[in-house]
């Protein structure tokens, strides 16, 4: 509050440029808002090896499952919602790294193992219907 | 200020521009059912032009085709009613009427768009399907033996007449078809890339929804979800014939309005018939055509029917619930957690 009563002050000394940056922040925070909060929950994990699709698990349940990479074994937990890669073979652990995604359209990859999961679907997984 | 004010409003409608979906989604109701177009990837005015296009289309053939509502297929009904002969001044329907008569033909008459008497009979040439009785046998037998078939049907030096006065065309299973090729058509003059049209279900996929193709859920018949999803190519079409949307029930038992022209009963040995049709210039055409057949062929001559009219990809749900799929579409469906594999059998 002080910080923009300050400015309100000292109005005359922001220049266009100081208008311009705090013009860009704000939008670039309502972007980002948009954006993420727009992003739909998804409903299936697919899980791809070398991107052949290896299978596809509801994301609406909690199980860990165990997939045979080119380097070995990756552990993938599915946790209602949201899925994350819980171990892997691969020296920098990246995937791991990540952490848990739950949005549709969220990917993770791990290329050493050459395996990848993808979240798809919001809830409907489909364009349109045939009937 | 005054620059700033443009700057915000530059930025606000840069916020917009972001936030606007790449897909324009347009629905009408014609034909007595829902139409549902997706335009992908286009400006928003354009997209807005070519889908009010399209329904500017679809309510011209709506009003050229209705088999009920005054149209120039219902004066060819009259007439034909009255014995008379009848100038027909329109190049379109005189071949919309040869490609229906090429096509009873090729199906064996199950499919047969000249049994409108029998579908009026059903209580089906209304929007509302409120008939409560099931009509008299002997009126039934009678139609039937009167043995309406479109082949009754002379077009010569534009002039039509039907040696059959029982015969009256109803396109019901033809016009929805026909509409997705019109629009396929307008599609490319406006030179849309990426488009989906549903018309009651009859679906055209035009190119892809940008990187991907387009996917359709296929409609539980007796579920309110979809039993499968399926990607369908660019120009592909997809039609099925259910007994789930149009139907009587009477004494607790269904009526579909999927009549069969040889018995004059509505066809009860099946819940839905699904067909994929490849891209080709009739493609939406024979995607409502085809499924008729299927739905309406006894049990054992279903596959012979999908084979005989060359549909490589089929999918039927008989009475009992069992699933029978052509190899080729069980290979890319991606059927949902509740149906039961072992209810399924490959062709």
């Amino acid at each position: 509050m002080i910080l923009i009563k300050k400015i309100l002050q000292s109005s005359k000394s922001v220049k266009f440029g100081d208008w311009f940056v705090i013009t860009l922040f704000c939008a670039l925070i309502i972007i980002s808002a948009k954006f993420l909060w727009s992003l739909p929950q998804g409903e299936y994990l697919e899980i791809y090896k070398n991107n052949k699709i290896l299978a596809t698990y509801s994301l609406n349940q909690e199980i860990t499952k165990e997939i045979n990479g080119t380097k070995g074994k990756t552990k993938i937990i599915i946790n209602n919602g949201k899925v994350r890669f819980s171990s892997s073979p691969c020296p920098k652990k990246y995937c791991i790294h990540q952490g848990w995604i739950n949005k549709a359209n969220q990917t993770i990859v791990c290329i050493p193992n050459q395996i990848s999961i993808s979240i798809v679907g919001a809830k409907r997984g489909y364009d349109t219907i045939n009937y | 200020m005054r620059l700033n004010s443009l700057l915000i409003y530059f930025l606000i409608s840069f916020l917009f521009g972001c936030s606007d979906n790449k897909i324009h989604h347009d629905k009408d109701f014609i034909f007595g059912t829902l139409i549902d177009i997706k335009i992908y990837g286009e400006s928003k005015i354009h997209a807005e032009k070519v889908s009010n296009e399209i329904f500017n289309e679809f309510h011209r053939l709506h009003k050229l085709l209705h088999p009920w509502e005054q149209s120039l297929i219902t004066d060819i009904n009259n007439a034909i009613a009255k014995n008379k002969s009848i100038p027909i001044d329109n190049d379109e329907v005189i071949s919309i009427l040869i490609h229906a008569q090429y096509l009873e033909t090729q199906t064996q008459t199950l499919f047969n768009p000249s049994i409108g008497k029998l579908i009026k009979l059903w209580g089906f040439h209304s929007n509302d399907h409120k008939q409560e009785t099931i009509p008299i046998q002997k009126v039934i037998q009678k139609l039937v033996s009167s043995n309406p078939s479109m082949q009754s049907i002379q077009i010569k030096k534009g002039v039509l007449k039907s040696n059959n006065k029982d015969v009256q065309i109803d396109l019901g299973g033809y016009a929805k078809g026909y509409a997705l090729d019109q629009a396929k058509k307008i599609l490319a003059n406006n030179n849309i890339e990426n488009a989906l049209i549903n018309i009651g279900g009859n679906i055209l996929a035009f190119g892809k929804h940008g990187e991907r193709d387009w996917v359709v859920g296929i409609q539980n018949p007796r579920k309110p979800n979809v039993l499968a999803t399926i990607t369908l190519k660019p120009g592909w079409a997809i039609g099925t014939s259910g007994d789930y949307q149009r139907y009587i029930i009477v004494n607790n038992q269904r009526y579909s309005h999927l009549i069969s022209p040889k018995t004059g009963y509505p066809s009860n040995n099946t819940q839905s018939a699904t067909v994929l049709i490849p891209p080709s210039k009739g493609s939406g055409v024979l995607s409502d055509v085809f499924s008729k057949p299927l739905f309406i062929a006894s049990k054992e001559n279903k596959i012979k029917m999908a084979n005989l009219l060359n549909i490589k990809q089929f999918l039927i749900i008989m009475d009992n619930g069992s699933i029978l799929i052509s190899e080729s579409l069980n290979k890319k469906i991606n059927w949902e957690d509740d149906i039961d594999k072992k209810n399924i059998t490959i062709f």
